[in-house]
């Protein structure tokens, strides 16, 4: 073999602690290395460009460069060597950036170290040898799971795109928690007027097959091809019979339901239909409230449908789609902040949360859009905001900012004053963040058109006066004392957590979550929609707080990346999976049983049993390689023999 | 390659390529500052890491070894390092029967974010290999001229067929003949105390069929090679045991197989017979009951007790007979567990590392890489594929060093483990008498510590331990690093 | 049944009432108080601000004297006390504060030393709610009661182990078990102001002003308490209080051991009750001979006469 090594210096980042040159220098000595150098930036185009020249020249077969992690530009350099005539496995990097130059100081030691690591990289690449993917056809639909506004927004631009789409939503109406709000910042539009139109384009485009009261049930299958399985919950209503008319809620007799689309604020029927513009427009029966399904003599609904929708015995069902990518928008739950004594662990019916205030502005609430006092139904002339209820607060395990609490806190104290003219609104707030277009001029107004007393600062106590009211002590941090304030109502800006369900849901795509549930990006910066799981995307919260318009472009975001994935017919195999030597095989099936794709199957080889790798299913763990006893199945480019000289490069002295 | 600077020790990682390779990118993303000894080899996945990887590692100079994955239900490919977590656990309580003191292998999980956890890791790691010093080097330890002490009381008797049941099974092996393409079982072989293999496949053959104390071979050995032929076999409960494992196995099938089994006591330790008998021209008489052998030795009466000269792998014998035979002949309540610690465990167990890994280093100078140890083991399914072997994948060299011999030994147990069903032919078909069977033996032990009593062989449905997981383990308690 | 005490200083002083009470109800219980002999003060006030490990050894004497005296468990009626021998616990486990500390002692103190724990949380393991509703001769039932535990008994929490430290019931279930209806108290846990008693006397008369105008507010009977510094705020400085918030209270604030023992059919004079400030007489004259039993469960299921 010809080798050629590349040691980078990364400007200062590598050279700063390593002896580049001199890691060159040895690394020339290595067997089969023809020639080495210490080039400046080896990733931009000069750098490239050298290495493409030193191919040519030097008549090299084979790629050494040690630079950053393999996994920032090892795409990058593959693509290099390919534009030179190599073939793109036939090349290794060594990782002397995040792995040395940047966690020690030592020079000498470092230098050694890299000097190691360029070896094994050489070792490594001694043992490859040209690898050829296949093409496999791909299903050009996607899965959109969640159909929040990021969701419904990835949903349209897919099948705008022409894309088919499959959306699963949780809840019996798409929206999300958008749906549920009154107004949105900074504009001061209503929610719904901007946010049904889209729902209703979902509803009608062709090309969207829309699953409601659905949850994802299971996931095989890898990019291109997975195959959903997706349970739909029970709705005791033929949805297919119900025209949405309403008449069943009207006479429902079980009027203490529950209401989860207005956050509690007033009872419903067992029977609903979430609201006036939900899509679809369809009844539910909540089994916890129903009469009949509790064994008392009921069945109202069933008597009053005009179209005999009413199913008492329906049954959850199951339903499989098969898509080719899938787009993750799950969106978020508030946290239960009734853990909180000092605000009186949901005690007091007058401390509400912010989204159970947006349920008491809307006009389509059960108030009409009058705000009122939950205890007594009387007009509140004073109300306190109290910000970060769960976020930023360590002590209770939740360091993170939920992201759009400053700004609907401020949209709530000016839409207050509007609703009621005579009333004063408090906001005691740890810092506003307010960083968008038109953010911070928005929270301006609150405070100097609208009057809002701010008070920097966090609330100790809350608790009800015993004459009505509901006293708020709290610090001035500014002012440095403490501030009691009597309240009428009290909302609490309640921190955002995962969805719940989002960890096992992370678990059937085999995606990444943090610790806190939201799902992990492939990379922080540069790649924000993609997962570590190839063909699953993210729009929305479910990767991390943010608002309306942030979940938006996500949205948009993931779906130009399903779009740029369909944009071709057929998919390029990874190449670098389990290959069985049939003369090896003794058949055993060891491999078979591990696999965890099931990529492995047996069949007959001159009349004996052998293990044979579906190329296409095979996603390169090498689980096989290490179960297989005499070493028949070898994963490429990670076999016993690539493993074995790197050891061995590293430990025979 | 430079020598290491005189602080530096060899510090080996394997680290899978979604999580953890991701976690210390992210470390050095950070700056977090960590000790230079690490080398890190980046993997797919933790369960692509074979144990061997490890103890090779270990026995060419590495003075510590780590491994990372994925967190346990965050793999990356779904289900690879709860494999891994079974496999390296197996491992790492391995190492001190081979001289090697555990705290030099490591396993643990982080996560592709967890770069600060990945400082620590690395940091914790290489504190605990400094403070351990540099690791013994195989090749140059003195080795330790110690005996391993066979002195095992074994108060139980051995197998005796008696002339009636003999005729039974020749009549039942002969009824089932014209079916079949030949029978497994022994014959007399260079003397009354030889008995050897016999395929029997004419009733003339069978009138040379014996089963008695003196038949030790293993018989299972020969069945995946006749796989595709119609066989029958006669069973004792170790060779039973080798007949379910390779079923479970799939490497052979129960609708070619014709299983006659018979009862058994326990059979006779024939090279420590022939060490009592010394040298001799002709063994002319051989007469044995349960707890006597009389044999006449070039004209000598001589008599020894039986319970002096049972094989210990039989004082380890479950003792009943898993559900597989066809017919079966005799009295079987004679059969009752025991569960001994083998003579060559218990004198292992009493050495100290250092004494361990100089025991096996004056081993090894013995090992003369016969393969015999290999070659009778009904487990050994690979053959001509033997990775010890083999140029692709090349594991071994083909130089004769301890090193390299001691590495073949250990190839050949951890792939017995969560397999291995006791029948310590290996040891038995030694020629120099290293007692390589501990080896196994202490694999069975911690097999049958981590998976709920798990031995291997006894049931026909069960999965072998290695080839599965749960989710989680109830006995594995994983290494933390907090 | 015997528990091991350790009255503290203000038992002998200002809240003579709280110790008096604290022994007849724990007699009438059927509970021996072991006084540790020779005890002395724990070191709260003001030791405790001058040197930490003046005050950990004052408490470790007493810790070792107790257990010397055979005790596994040591109780005591004061908060104040009771946090401060709690910590001394916790940080003898430090083997180098622990070196400190017998270097200032006669002799090392015992290597192990009883647990801790209030009298009030002593008396819930020792008597069941339902045995102490058996035991009262006299019903709670008219009396609308509030449960001041004060800033300390359950703070810091993962030192003192005293219920939830912001919603604390266990007052509430005693009270409620013997008739009394129980108004849920947001104030419960807030501060009284005691350690600004002498140098900032507004602000301790504002925050005890506080909890009595919302105790009075919500129309109690009385405050219930259990702390003899929050005890004499609210009762003794309790016309200070007045004058800060400018309206009168005249709220009784006794010992929760006071009203448990005037259930129990304890006289007047057992339980000091002449030594409150507010007086109880209005509290007194509600009370009335037990009737049916009183199930803890279901009290108001009573039938009142």
């Amino acid at each position: 073999m010809r080798i050629g090594v590349f040691i980078c210096h990364c400007g200062s980042n590598i050279a700063g602690t390593v002896d580049c040159a001199q890691v060159a220098a040895k690394a020339a000595l290595f067997p089969d290395v023809v020639y080495a150098t210490d080039p400046m930036y080896t990733c931009a185009e000069p750098g490239q460009a050298a290495i493409e020249e030193a191919i040519h020249s030097h008549k090299l077969d084979g790629v050494v460069v040690a630079s950053c992690s393999p996994r920032m530009h090892e795409p990058t350099f593959r693509k290099t060597v390919e534009r030179a005539g190599l073939n793109p496995y036939m090349f290794e990097m060594a990782n002397i950036r995040e792995h040395v130059s940047w966690i020690g100081r030592d020079i000498e030691a470092n230098t050694r170290k890299a000097t190691e690591l360029v070896r094994l990289a050489v070792e490594k690449l001694r043992h490859n040898r040209p690898l050829q993917a296949q093409e496999f056809p791909i299903t050009r639909r996607v899965l959109i799971i969640g159909g929040g506004v990021a969701g419904i927004q990835a949903a349209l631009d897919c099948a705008d795109g022409g894309i088919p789409v499959v959306l699963v939503e949780r809840e019996a109406t798409i929206g999300g928690k958008m749906a549920k709000l009154d107004k949105t910042f900074p504009t001061v539009d209503c929610s719904a007027c901007i946010l049904g139109p889209k729902m209703v384009d979902v509803a009608q485009h062709p090309l969207i097959t829309l699953y409601a009261h659905a949850e994802i049930e299971a996931i095989s299958g890898y990019v291109g091809n997975f195959s959903v399985s997706i349970r739909q919950r029970t709705t005791y209503v033929d949805w297919s019979k119900c025209t949405g008319c309403g008449t069943c809620t009207e006479k429902c007799p079980s009027k203490k339901s529950y209401d989860h689309f207005n956050e509690g604020i007033a009872p419903t029927t067992a029977i609903t239909i979430a609201f006036p513009q939900a899509i679809p427009k369809k009844a539910v029966i909540n089994k916890d409230f129903c009469r009949q399904l509790n064994g008392k003599k009921c069945a109202v609904c069933a008597k009053v449908c005009p179209t005999g929708a009413i199913d008492f015995a329906m049954e959850d069902s199951f339903v499989t789609e098969n898509v080719g990518s899938i787009v993750v928008a799950t969106g978020y739950d508030l946290m239960d902040w009734t853990i909180y004594g000092q605000y009186g662990h949901g005690r007091y019916p007058d401390v509400i949360t912010s989204l159970a205030y947006e349920r008491l502005m809307n006009a389509s609430g059960p108030t009409g859009g009058h705000i009122v006092r939950p205890s007594d139904g009387k007009e509140p002339k004073s109300v306190v905001f109290v910000q970060c209820v769960g976020s930023r607060d360590p002590a209770i395990g939740r360091p993170y900012c939920s992201g759009f609490c400053c700004m609907y806190t401020a949209k709530q104290a000016i839409l207050t004053k509007d609703h009621i003219q005579d009333s004063q609104s408090y906001v005691f707030y740890m810092d506003i963040r307010a960083p968008g277009k038109m953010y911070d001029e928005f929270t301006r107004r609150a405070q100097e058109e609208y009057g809002t007393h701010y008070i920097r600062g966090r609330v100790s106590q809350i608790f009800p006066d015993g004459q009505g009211q509901l006293t708020v002590l709290g610090m001035d941090t500014l002012l440095g004392r403490p501030v009691e304030i009597k309240a009428d109502l009290v909302v609490l800006a309640v921190g955002i957590e995962a969805s719940r369900g989002a960890r096992e849901l992370a678990e059937k795509l085999r995606i990444s979550y943090d610790a806190y549930g939201f799902f992990l990006e492939s990379h922080v910066k540069l790649k924000p929609v993609e997962t570590n799981t190839a063909g699953v995307f993210l729009a929305g919260v479910c990767q991390g707080a943010k608002d309306i318009p942030a979940s938006v472009a996500q949205g948009s975001a993931a779906a130009a990346k399903v779009l740029t994935l369909f944009a071709r017919e057929t998919l390029a195999s990874n190449p670098q999976i389990a290959q069985v030597t049939a003369k090896r095989c003794v058949g055993c099936g060891k491999c078979l049983r591990c696999c965890p794709f099931g990529a492995i199957k047996s069949s007959l080889v001159k009349g004996e049993e052998k293990a044979e790798v579906i190329a296409t299913m095979c996603q390169g763990c090498g689980l096989c390689t290490a179960t297989c006893p005499q070493g028949a199945i070898q994963l490429a480019h990670a076999t016993d023999d690539h493993i074995l000289a790197e050891v061995n490069a590293l430990c025979r002295l | 390659m430079p020598a290491l600077a005189n602080n530096e020790l060899r510090i080996v990682g394997f680290l899978c390529n979604w999580c953890s390779y991701g976690g210390a990118d992210t470390a050095g993303v950070a700056r977090a500052s960590q000790p230079t000894d690490l080398r890190i080899i980046r993997v797919p996945c933790s369960g692509r890491v074979d144990p061997l990887f490890v103890l090779k590692a270990l026995l060419n100079g590495a003075d510590g070894v780590l491994v990372s994955g994925c967190h346990p239900r965050d793999c990356h490919y779904g289900t690879g390092n709860f494999y891994a977590r079974r496999r390296l656990e197996v491992l790492k309580r391995f190492l001190p029967i081979l001289g090697i003191d555990p705290a030099r292998f490591s396993y643990t999980w982080v996560s592709a974010s967890e770069g600060q956890r990945w400082q620590k890791v690395v940091s914790r790691f290489t504190e605990e290999i400094h403070a351990l010093g540099p690791a013994p080097r195989f090749e140059a330890v003195e080795p330790l001229a110690k005996a391993c002490s066979w002195t095992q009381e074994s108060k139980g008797p051995v197998s005796v067929i008696s002339p009636e049941l003999l005729e039974q099974l020749k009549k039942a092996i002969a009824d089932k003949l014209p079916e079949l393409d030949c029978v497994l079982g022994w014959q007399e072989g260079r003397d009354l105390l030889h008995s050897v293999p016999l395929f029997i496949r004419s009733e003339d053959d069978l009138t040379k069929l014996r089963c008695d104390a003196t038949c030790h071979n293993n018989l299972v050995r020969y069945l995946p090679d006749l796989k595709g032929q119609k066989v029958g076999i006669i069973v004792r409960s170790c060779e039973a045991r080798s007949v379910v494992q390779l079923l479970q196995e799939g490497l052979i099938s129960r609708e070619e197989l014709v299983v006659f089994a018979l009862p058994c006591q326990g059979l006779l330790d024939l090279p420590r017979l022939e060490e009592a008998l010394g040298r001799y021209q002709r063994l002319e008489d051989l007469t044995l009951t349960e707890t006597t052998l009389r044999l006449r030795v070039d004209g000598q009466e001589r008599v020894f007790q039986t319970a002096d000269f049972r094989q210990s792998r039989c004082e380890q014998c479950p003792g009943e007979l898993p559900a597989i035979a066809d017919q079966s002949f005799g009295d079987f309540s004679g059969q009752t567990a025991s569960q001994t610690l083998p003579p060559e465990l218990a004198f292992l167990d009493s050495l100290n590392l250092q004494e361990r890994m100089g025991f096996w280093r004056a081993c090894m100078e013995r090992c003369i890489l016969c393969h015999a140890c290999r070659n009778s083991c009904p487990m050994c399914v690979c053959r001509d594929q033997c990775i010890a072997e083999s140029r692709e994948p090349h594991w071994q060299s083909a130089e004769a060093s301890v090193k390299e011999k001691f590495f073949f030994q250990i190839i050949h147990a951890l792939h017995l483990a969560g397999r291995c069903t006791g029948c310590g032919e290996c040891q038995a078909n030694c020629p120099v008498g290293l007692p390589i069977f501990a080896l196994r033996a202490h694999l069975n032990r911690i097999v049958s510590e981590l998976f709920d009593g798990y031995q291997a062989g006894c049931d026909p449905k069960a999965v072998p331990p290695l080839l599965t997981y749960s989710q989680e383990e109830a006995h594995i308690h994983e290494r933390s690093w907090e | 049944m015997q528990l091991a005490y350790f009255p503290g200083c203000s038992a002998k002083g200002s809240s003579l009432d709280y110790e008096l009470s604290t022994q007849a109800v724990m007699a009438a219980l059927g509970i021996t108080l072991k006084e540790i002999a020779d005890w002395n003060c724990c070191g709260s006030t003001p030791a405790h601000a001058v040197s930490s490990l003046l005050s950990s050894a004052l408490c470790a004497r007493n810790l070792d004297l107790a257990a010397r005296a055979g005790a596994d468990l040591l109780a005591t009626p004061c908060p104040s006390c009771l946090s401060n021998l709690k910590a001394t616990s916790k940080r003898l486990e430090d083997a180098s504060f622990r070196q400190k500390v017998n270097a200032l002692l006669d002799a090392p103190c015992a290597e192990t030393l009883p647990k801790t724990t209030s009298v009030m949380q002593a008396m819930a393991e020792l008597v069941s709610l339902d045995e102490l509703a058996q035991k009262a001769k006299l019903s709670l039932k008219g009396l609308k009661l509030v449960a001041y535990y004060g800033c300390l008994m359950s703070r810091p929490a993962e030192l003192m182990q005293f219920e939830d430290p912001e919603n604390p019931m266990l007052m509430e279930r005693m009270l409620t078990a013997l008739g009394a209806e129980m108004l849920d108290f947001p104030l419960k846990t807030a501060c009284c102001g005691a350690a600004f008693g002498i140098p900032q006397r507004p602000l301790t008369a504002k925050n005890s002003g506080r909890i009595l105008e919302l105790a009075a507010n919500l129309g109690a009977d009385a405050i219930v308490t259990c702390c003899p510094l929050c005890q004499m705020n609210l009762d003794l400085r309790q016309a200070q209080a007045e004058k800060a918030m400018g309206r009168r209270f005249a709220l009784p604030a006794p010992y929760y051991t006071q009203i448990l023992g005037l259930a129990l059919g304890l006289s007047p004079e057992d339980l000091g009750l002449a030594k409150l400030v507010v007086p109880m007489d209005g509290l007194l004259a509600k009370l009335t001979p037990k009737q049916a039993p009183l199930a803890s469960e279901a009290p108001s299921s009573e039938v009142s006469e």
